[in-house]
């Protein structure tokens, strides 16, 4: 980022100097209130007095310190309108629709992936069946690392932790009797290289079926951090390439798919790796923002485009800082959108996103106590006005979750949005005196990280350079020192031991028998295909790599020519070379 | 006369010297991570290698001429890869004179089997700061014990 350009920060802060700002409290009224309040405090024990702003410990949580009271002093200047709107008005904080959910409930999207494609196909049908309203695919390992099968790095891994896909023909199993263009579809493919790479696969297959890729909605990832830092992998190309290709991705789905949610900024696994709920928010936000910069760059409108822009956030432990910065995020965002890109359509302007509980907050030890945390995550999610959600299952910190716990998670977003009420009261915790205060104080220290970022020369920069590795692994090293030292208290694992060694529950076996059949499917399509034109579409990909071109259509070239993943990864290692991320 | 003493001991006890990886392709590494920090923090010499298959991990191992060999699995192929690493270490004379260990996120049942097919030291989530310490230094001094018997 060049000198002269002016940070995030320094735009916000110039467009909002001049907006006159309507206090809701009488300046009189808080005068009388801060006696009160103070001669409340002289009666409170010492031991309150002097802790009076507490570091509340929580996995994965922040270091700002809570009160023991909030009352209007804590926000004196707090201003309906401006601070809050109505909801489905700027800045969005009460949630980005007039109506939250009695206009549109919550997508109930549960993550399925696992074995072969038609396992996992069996296992979308049984969730649709129950309920599910979206969809979500995961792939294994190979595939999300971008080998084959049958390449000698994937043996042993072939269907583990989601399922494999090659080719397109794969696609086609995992979808198996699935309308396509009749249920939102979300396609895990994490990083920009593999979403080049699968979602061509997905379009041949809507083509292929007769499907017109406009009629399409659903989602990828498309996310560079997750492609260079938060994975561990053993192959990586340069962030610069990975970054050109996330662009390459959006500047081509959004063409010619207009429904399509071309990138989720994917907060979620930065911060189950291991990082503070300020910069999961910060880094994705960064990433949205340099890579909308560079689509205007590329000559689009940004209303022509942000639109299509999601976020995937993780959901912990510390209930109403969660709350909170679902509300900090969606004006924040409100404000990038308004002030420093000029957007002009409402919808630009939405932090929608989708939500997963958090998995790293699930334990071993006494494991159905993970069913009661899961429902809170879920509930805080639901309280802070998320559009889509996944609840983790009690059993996933021993493997894939069970047919019956998977269930479980289905059933605990049915009781939040059929049972307990909260769905029909919008943003009902809007006006707290707490959630108000860490609502400003989140959107105040997002708004800190996406700036020291910027100043340390942008977002990509942050990564080639080792930075964020090193912000990461610092947060999560000095939490462990607080969970080693009780500080932090988990139940049933630093607290309240636990007498039971092994849980009473059944864990997930994976299938066996998955690597051969496709080893075996992959054998039977490398022989029928016409190797002439996967050889000449491989070629052309290459080529396009290399001149700088937009890869996508040569990528839908290569699905619809039955090259498989391994060979376009294959293409990009040798045409962008290799890159060694920063070793902590 | 401290420095003396300094040296006598760092010769007494030379730094045990662990090996860590990533097994195979999984994409999690949080963990393996912060048990390398564990090692550090007690004064062991760590290598982390990052993601690599068995083969890759015998020949550091070997090259390297380390005490302790640690992997991590997260993505469900600790069995699969696990009985290869400890079958190609056996073939090279590795295992005889190594420690594996071998720590993730596995079903309970299949800590049995790990330690079963020869791993020394099975680490499931949460495993204490202590636990795993202790575990490699105790493993470690047991094997050298043995082999100058």
């Amino acid at each position: 980022m060049s000198t002269e350009r002016k940070s995030t920060k320094e735009i916000l802060k110039s467009g909002l100097q001049n907006k006159g700002s309507r206090p809701l409290y009488d300046r009189g009224a808080l005068k009388a209130l801060e006696k009160s309040v103070e001669d409340w405090r002289m009666n409170l024990p010492e031991q309150d007095r002097k802790n009076w702003g507490k570091k509340t410990k929580t996995v994965l949580g922040s270091d700002i310190p809570r009160g023991l009271l909030y009352t209007p002093l804590s926000n004196p200047y707090f201003d309906y309108l401006s601070d809050l709107g109505n909801p489905g008005q700027s800045p969005f904080t009460r949630g980005i629709h007039p109506n939250m959910y009695r206009g549109k409930k919550f997508t109930m999207r549960q993550l399925t992936g696992f074995g072969s494609p038609e396992q996992t196909n069996r296992r979308i049908k049984f969730m649709l069946d129950h309920g599910a309203t979206g969809l979500s695919v995961l792939f294994d390992l190979p595939t999300i690392q971008m080998y084959d099968s049958d390449d000698p790095l994937a043996e042993g891994q072939v269907g583990m932790s989601g399922v494999c896909v090659d080719s397109v023909e794969d696609m086609d199993l995992i979808f198996k009797d699935i309308p396509l263009d009749e249920v939102t579809i979300s396609i895990v493919t994490h990083y920009p290289s593999n979403t080049a790479i699968l979602f061509s696969m997905f379009l041949v297959l809507a083509e292929e079926r007769g499907i017109p890729w406009e009629r399409l909605r659903g989602s990828v990832q498309n996310d560079v951090t997750l492609e260079e830092l938060v994975r561990s992998g053993a192959e990586f190309i340069p962030p610069k390439d990975c970054f050109r290709i996330q662009c390459d991705n959006i500047e081509f789905i959004s063409t010619r798919l207009p429904k399509w949610n071309f990138m989720t900024l994917n907060g979620y696994n930065l911060r189950e790796f291991g990082t503070s709920p300020i910069t999961e928010m910060a880094v994705a936000m960064v990433n949205g923002i340099e890579t909308i910069e560079e689509m205007v760059r590329r000559g689009y409108e940004v209303d022509a485009f942000a639109g299509r822009m999601a976020f995937f956030w993780s959901i912990g432990n510390d209930f109403f800082e969660e709350v909170a910065r679902l509300r900090a995020a969606r004006r924040l965002w409100y404000k990038i959108m308004k002030y420093r890109f000029g957007a002009k359509n409402p919808r630009s302007m939405w932090m929608r996103c989708h939500v997963q509980t958090s998995g790293v907050s699930l334990i071993q030890p006494e494991p159905l106590n993970n069913i009661v945390r899961s429902a809170y995550h879920a509930l805080a999610a639901v309280l802070g006005g998320v559009q889509s959600l996944h609840v983790d299952s009690y059993d996933e910190a021993y493997s894939v979750p069970t047919e019956q716990a998977a269930l479980l998670s289905l059933r605990t977003q049915q009781i939040i949005q059929d049972e307990t009420g909260i769905t029909d009261v919008v943003d009902p915790l809007g006006g707290s005196f707490y959630v108000e205060s860490l609502t400003r104080e989140y959107e105040e220290r997002i708004l800190d990280e996406i700036d020291e970022i910027e100043r340390n020369g942008g977002y990509v920069s942050a990564i080639e350079t080792g930075m964020l590795h090193n912000k990461i692994t610092t947060y999560f090293l000095d939490q462990q020192k607080d969970i080693e030292s009780k500080e932090l208290k988990i139940v049933a694992y630093n607290n309240y031991g636990s007498e039971s060694d092994l849980p009473p529950i059944d864990v997930f076996r994976y299938p066996e028998g998955v690597e051969e059949s496709q080893n075996r499917k992959l054998r039977d399509l490398r022989s029928r295909r016409d190797n002439q034109r996967v050889k000449e579409t491989l070629l052309s990909l290459k080529e396009a790599c290399k001149r700088r071109e937009n890869i996508f259509p040569s990528c839908v070239a290569c699905a619809r020519a039955r090259c498989t993943e391994g060979e376009l990864f294959k293409v990009f290692k040798e045409a962008y070379g290799m890159w060694r991320p920063h070793v902590v | 006369m401290l420095e003396g003493m300094g040296r006598d001991r760092e010769k007494m006890e030379r730094r045990v010297k662990v090996l860590l990886s990533k097994l195979g392709l999984d994409v999690h590494n949080r963990g393996i991570i912060t048990v390398a920090s564990f090692l550090k923090d007690a004064g062991m010499e760590v290598i982390y290698i990052g993601n690599a298959l068995p083969e890759a991990i015998v020949e550091t191992a070997l090259q390297e001429g380390v005490d302790a060999v640690g992997v991590s699995s997260l993505g469900g192929a600790h069995l699969t890869l696990g009985r290869r690493l400890l079958e190609l270490a056996r073939g090279k004379g590795l295992k005889e004179r190594t420690v594996f260990l071998i720590g993730g996120v596995f079903p309970p049942d299949d800590a049995e089997e790990l330690r079963r097919i020869g791993f020394d030291g099975v680490f499931m989530p949460g495993a204490a700061r202590e636990e795993i310490v202790s575990t490699v230094h105790d493993l470690v001094e047991g094997k050298n014990r043995e082999n100058s018997n």
